[in-house]
């Protein structure tokens, strides 16, 4: 799944960024836009985003405020919370997807196309609901894990947690950012 | 339903606190405005999914991706050693290369943790090496690495300008002077507090030496530099839309990563690409919640009410600018700078139309107030990365940090409040 996601979004990013690139180089350059490319550009746009959402969310990377672990002692406390806050957003993103689900049932119904190249809208418009739906399923996942892991006891959830070093989102954002062979150095 | 729109933030901020991820504390809000207060929500999906196809807010992944790419290309080694060509031989002056080199690779990443991400590991073992102490250089570089929120292409401003219906580009400028200021102020503290420390000095060189050596450094750091001169010329010289501008830096990173610092591989490219779209998913999913909230609270007249209620308790414009910082000071003390922003930013948008503040000035009061909460515990994010590279505990790097933000940070919040012209000054000059 990590290759599958690496290469998608490496891709759709990529796209994206070269397609911003030919409109650059045609309408300034060349002087002549290619017509419909914004319109074909929209298509990996709102699933690079839609998909990058998936990610963090598979990765449980999605932005939340970690003020209150900075207060639990223990790894048992830490899932605790996180039980609470999985099963909160559980429902929240069942009645969200609910509702994307809505708006693709209305989007099947209308079939909209793009004006020029006539592409039919559904292309990213169904982005939301799929994209909302996995997000529900990795809450859950989530959510099923940490009960495990609390169910399960011993050693591991009665650790205290290190609060000189907490492990934050942006830890791993600078496992990529620095270079491997200076990260030894220091 | 203004008592309404308030249970909605309440239960957000609740959430919030519980560490529920933010597009779902915004869910809940929304779901509050639908099952409490009854408000439609028929057509909100189709309505917010439209937003995003904005083009403005494309250049948030590229910009992203662009200073990704660049970053792990190793450029911070050579910016390193152009920028000590100038400041490395005075005392107190690594301390200094710290500062300028924080906020130069800001300019090239967009980014608040890049600073401390890419130049800690380097520089704080040769500060440690010349005398600084461990906890003393992790604080500093730390603290300068928020520059990267403030010195344009700023990502959190691109965020700001969208939501405010703000221009992006004086958005960009907004924050320049603060944070070129934060910069010297940095600087300054660091030549003060180096006078403490036994430092050991670099041995005199010749003038020719020098010269070969400026030209030999300045050469290979010419590749990073070009970047923002590309990105802001591109933008500012009314060539390119931000958008287009950001597309430009992610082609021109690639042969600078792939065939000039080489530190970019095909295997970091490709987790440049996920991590790039990872982060911007996150924050675009929030984004798009949050946005339908918002037009709720508009459709209802909410910030217009709130600002009547607030004008009711006080209509000083001082009282209100300083409870109005003190409030995103403490958002930016939980959460980040982006979603502090997307937070506040459309709730205070009328409060500050009505007390005569501009935009732009607005753009620099979130900017520096909610940048600065990646250093401040409770939640110092940028800060708990920072202890983990110096490998010193947290609570060594808490007082050389509150130091710097007490004496090079708070005076330069302090300023953009009450002088206006911090930061209307620049925009003004390139016609905003």
């Amino acid at each position: 799944m990590e290759t599958l996601f690496r290469y998608t979004l490496a891709i759709l990013i990529s796209t994206v960024a070269g397609m911003q690139f030919v409109q650059v180089i045609t309408r300034y350059v060349f002087e002549t836009p290619i017509m419909g490319l914004e319109e074909v550009a929209v298509i990996p746009t709102l699933w690079l985003y839609i998909l990058g959402a998936v990610n963090a969310s598979r990765e449980d990377t999605q932005i939340r405020a970690n003020v209150l672990e900075i207060f639990l002692k223990t790894e048992r406390a830490r899932h605790i919370l996180l039980v609470v806050s999985e099963s909160i957003s559980l429902v929240i993103s069942g009645w969200l997807t609910y509702w994307a689900w809505d708006y693709f049932q209305y989007a099947v119904r209308v079939s909209k196309e793009t004006p020029t190249l006539y592409l039919p809208t559904l292309i990213y418009e169904s982005a939301l609901f799929i994209g909302l739906l996995l997000m529900t399923l990795y809450v859950l996942l989530h959510l099923s894990r940490h009960v495990r892991v609390l169910l399960a006891g011993g050693a591991e959830v009665d650790k205290l947690i290190d609060h000189e070093h907490p492990h934050t989102d942006e830890l791993d954002e600078f496992q990529l950012l620095s270079p491997k062979e200076d990260r030894n150095n220091g | 339903m203004v008592e309404i729109a308030l249970l909605a933030f309440a239960v957000l901020v609740i959430l919030l606190s519980l560490g529920v991820p933010l597009p779902y504390c915004f869910g809940a809000g929304l779901m509050v405005m639908a099952l409490v207060g009854e408000v439609t929500f028929k057509g909100m999906m189709l309505w917010g999914f439209s937003q995003l196809t904005n083009p403005i807010l494309l250049a948030i992944p590229l910009f992203v991706f662009a200073g990704t790419i660049m970053s792990v290309s190793g450029i911070a080694a050579s910016l390193l050693k152009f920028v000590n060509i100038f400041v490395g031989r005075v005392r107190g002056g690594l301390g200094v290369v710290a500062s300028i080199s924080c906020a130069i690779i800001g300019a090239i990443s967009g980014s608040g943790l890049t600073g401390i991400a890419a130049i800690g590991p380097l520089l704080i073992p040769e500060m440690e090496r010349k005398g600084y102490p461990r906890a003393y250089a992790t604080a500093l570089i730390a603290n300068s690495s928020i520059l990267g929120l403030l010195i344009p292409p700023s990502v959190t401003m691109i965020v700001y300008g969208w939501v405010t219906e703000t221009s992006i580009l004086a958005s960009f400028l907004a924050t320049l002077g603060p944070g070129l200021l934060i910069m010297l102020n940095f600087a300054i503290v660091n030549l003060v507090m180096a006078r403490k420390f036994p430092l050991v000095l670099d041995e005199e060189v010749s003038f020719s030496e020098t010269i070969k050596l400026a030209g030999n450094n300045t050469i290979h750091a010419i590749p990073a530099l070009l970047m923002p001169v590309i990105i802001l010329g591109g933008i500012y010289g009314g060539i390119m839309t931000p958008t287009e501008a950001a597309a430009v830096a992610v082609i021109y990173a690639l042969p600078v990563g792939f065939m000039i610092y080489r530190g970019l591989t095909w295997k970091k490219f490709l987790e440049a690409g996920k991590e790039s779209a990872t982060a911007v998913g996150a924050i675009l999913i929030m984004i798009l919640f949050s946005l339908m909230l918002s037009q709720l609270f508009v459709m209802e007249d909410i910030p217009q009410a709130l600002v009547e209620s607030i004008f009711e308790i006080t209509q000083d414009k001082t009282v209100l600018l300083i409870m109005v910082t003190l409030f995103l000071f403490a958002i930016g003390m939980v959460v980040n700078d982006i979603t502090a922003i997307i937070l506040t930013a459309p709730l205070l948008m009328p409060l500050m139309s009505a007390l005569g503040v501009s935009p732009i000035q607005f753009a620099a009061i979130m900017g520096v107030t909610t940048a600065m909460g990646g250093v401040t515990p409770p939640y110092a994010s940028i800060l708990y990365l920072g202890a983990r590279i110096g490998k010193v505990k947290f609570t060594e790097v808490i007082k050389p940090a509150m130091i710097l933000l007490l004496f090079g940070y708070l005076p330069v919040v302090v300023l953009v409040l009450v002088w206006p012209g911090l930061s209307e000054y620049i925009p003004a000059m390139m016609g905003y």
